[in-house]
């Protein structure tokens, strides 16, 4: 009974349902991240988090305040330049954050932290502390219930941003709050899991469901799934080969991906290529169903 | 006097300051094209997915440069594929591939321990460079620069619009490799420089600079190495006073002064282009004012 061997230690089960909850979160989140084309902005805050980090420290506040205001500087800072500036938006974004970054580490450089830039880079699943538990769950739930709550303004938002003003929506309020969303999840999700864990979570899941279906609602639920699913099964098999728990579920959820990517029943590879040989032929009528 | 000189006494600060020059020259070359053909975030996807090749040329005791140049171009062999066979967006394409070489790396590294520091991957380690790394990166500098300035041209008009490149009977594919393998070869060179989450500044911040400040390419090429150059010895020299992190240094350095000329710049600049919308309101007023003098100046102003 081999197998079941890690569901006998406390650590890895608290692992598992942390990185589930935190994927969950993450998984929503990155269906609007896919939409609106700003899946490389989680890289960008999640870097950026750094100057608050230090400052937070300096100042005695907590962390995961110094960290959320950093994020969302950085965030509007790259819409408000790329809104000012003849600069396209994804140099702006690279300018920003790395800006952002290099500051934190100057700082780091001179103040001596019992901070561990190792624990905020890479976070360990299978050593989180209660608190960055506690602080995990609370502001992950609240964002999923902001995300569950204002669910059809996002998504119209996210869409057609100029429908959604037409509309009679407050677009920037939207914006803000998205961005606010995203800054949270990503100081919550840092602590615990690390840095290239929150930024593969923030994407995959998304594209995943965006590869697979249509709709809206089912591409949410498919994301969430596979979050889920990869988050269990990676810490699972970080278990027995005794790896990183964070490279584990990414690899997991790119496994998923790659699965989808080829065998998607309407925008797979494999589809697409019968497709391009039917129309080749001349034969599409034949091979292509309804839709 | 003699504080201010103090880094040059040290052999490894003269270097540190020498190599950094060298790299942020190259990289500031190659971000004007970088900048122009929006891939900007590609040096640091680049920098990331390199970290599998440099822990499988470690485990088969290969140099690590060649292992992790691979790793880069396979990387961005993949995003060029997936991006053209399916619905994704490009930047999604991005991060899917860049944070799964990155996981995986970690993972070998994780699994087969050695003496790979993935923080020196990470964060640089311009200080402790060994005299291999340094001949290996002015190789790869000299090479870059070679190319660029043999192919310039070609590489300009394929940045600008691919399409007439492609008119005019260039071949475009060559050139989109030669420029990613150019990206890829500097990523490598430079990660040793500033570390991997840092890269992307070298790469981005000189090019779009230049590009507030002029309108002419080949001035913006000038532009850019003169800060790549001057931004990176300033920086490292100024690390050593700071005791602080070499690659932070240089990217703060650069930041400040992007930030700087997007305030400044004599036409591109927030204060400038201010001004130049105040000026074209005020003319027009003035020149509603003079063709319909009947309209009451409240409705005009």
């Amino acid at each position: 009974m081999r197998l079941l061997e890690p569901f006998q230690y406390g650590f890895m089960i608290e692992a598992m349902l942390m990185a589930a909850l935190i994927g969950t979160v993450c998984a929503v989140l990155s269906c609007y991240l896919v939409l609106k084309g700003w899946s490389l902005m989680g890289d960008a805050v999640s870097h950026a988090v750094l100057p608050g980090i230090v400052l937070a420290y300096i100042f005695g506040a907590p962390l995961a305040v110094g960290a959320f205001c950093s994020g969302l500087v950085c965030a509007s800072a790259t819409g408000w330049i790329k809104s000012h500036s003849r600069v396209k938006e994804d140099t702006v974004m690279g300018i920003v954050f790395t800006g952002l970054f290099a500051t934190g580490l100057v700082m780091f450089s001179k103040v001596h932290t019992d901070v561990h830039l190792n624990h905020i880079l890479f976070g360990s699943l299978l050593g989180i502390e209660r608190s960055d538990q506690i602080q995990a769950t609370v502001t992950g739930t609240l964002a999923l219930g902001i995300m569950l709550g204002r669910r059809k303004d996002l998504l119209l938002y996210c869409f057609d941003p100029s429908h959604a003003k037409a509309v009679g929506l407050n677009t920037t309020l939207l914006h803000y709050l998205l961005l606010g969303v995203l800054s949270a999840t990503i100081v919550a999700a840092l602590q615990a899991v690390g840095i290239i864990l929150t930024v593969a979570m923030l994407i995959t899941p998304g594209c995943i469901g965006y590869l697979l279906t249509d709709r809206f609602g089912r591409m949410t639920m498919i994301a969430v799934a596979s979050a889920i699913f990869s988050s269990l099964v990676g810490t699972y098999i970080s278990y027995f080969i005794n790896a990183a728990t964070g490279s584990c579920i990414v690899l997991v959820q790119a496994m998923i991906f790659l699965i989808a990517l080829i065998a998607a029943p309407k925008h797979g590879l494999w589809v697409n290529r019968k497709k391009r040989r039917a129309t080749e032929t001349g034969q599409s009528e034949v091979v292509t169903p309804a839709g | 006097m003699d504080y201010l000189l103090t880094p040059f006494h040290y052999d490894y600060m003269v270097k540190a300051i020498l190599v950094s020059g060298l790299i942020g020259g190259v990289c500031a070359c190659l971000s004007c094209f970088v900048t122009l053909k929006g891939w900007s975030l590609m040096g640091d996807a680049l920098s990331h997915a390199i970290v599998p090749g440099v822990s499988i040329a470690y485990l088969v005791g290969l140099p690590f440069a060649l292992g992790a140049f691979v790793s880069g171009i396979v990387a961005a062999v993949c995003m060029g594929f997936i991006k053209s066979r399916t619905r994704i967006r490009e930047d999604a394409v991005i991060g899917i591939v860049f944070t799964t070489f990155f996981a995986a790396g970690v993972l070998m590294i994780s699994v087969f321990p050695s003496n790979i520091n993935l923080k020196s991957i990470v964060f640089g380690n311009i200080l402790g460079i060994a005299d291999a790394d340094i001949v290996q990166m002015v190789v790869i500098s000299t090479v870059t620069l070679l190319v660029v300035c043999l192919k310039w041209k070609d590489l300009l008009l394929h940045s600008f619009d691919p399409n007439q490149a492609r008119a005019i009977g260039l071949n475009v594919g060559v050139l989109q490799v030669t420029l990613l393998t150019l990206l890829a070869a500097t990523s490598v060179a430079a990660l040793q420089a500033v570390g991997a989450c840092l890269v992307v500044a070298m790469l981005v911040t000189p090019g779009a600079t230049a590009y507030l400040l002029t309108d002419r390419f080949s001035k913006m090429m000038f532009i850019a190495t003169g800060m790549g150059v001057g931004t990176s010895v300033v920086g490292a020299y100024a690390s050593y006073f700071l005791n602080g992190s070499t690659g932070g240094c240089i990217v703060v350095l650069q930041t400040s002064i992007f930030l700087l000329t997007l305030l400044l710049a004599p036409r591109h600049g927030l204060i400038a282009s201010r001004l130049a919308a105040r000026a074209s309101v005020a003319r027009f007023r003035q020149r509603a004012a003079s063709r319909h003098p009947a309209i009451p100046e409240a409705v005009r102003s």
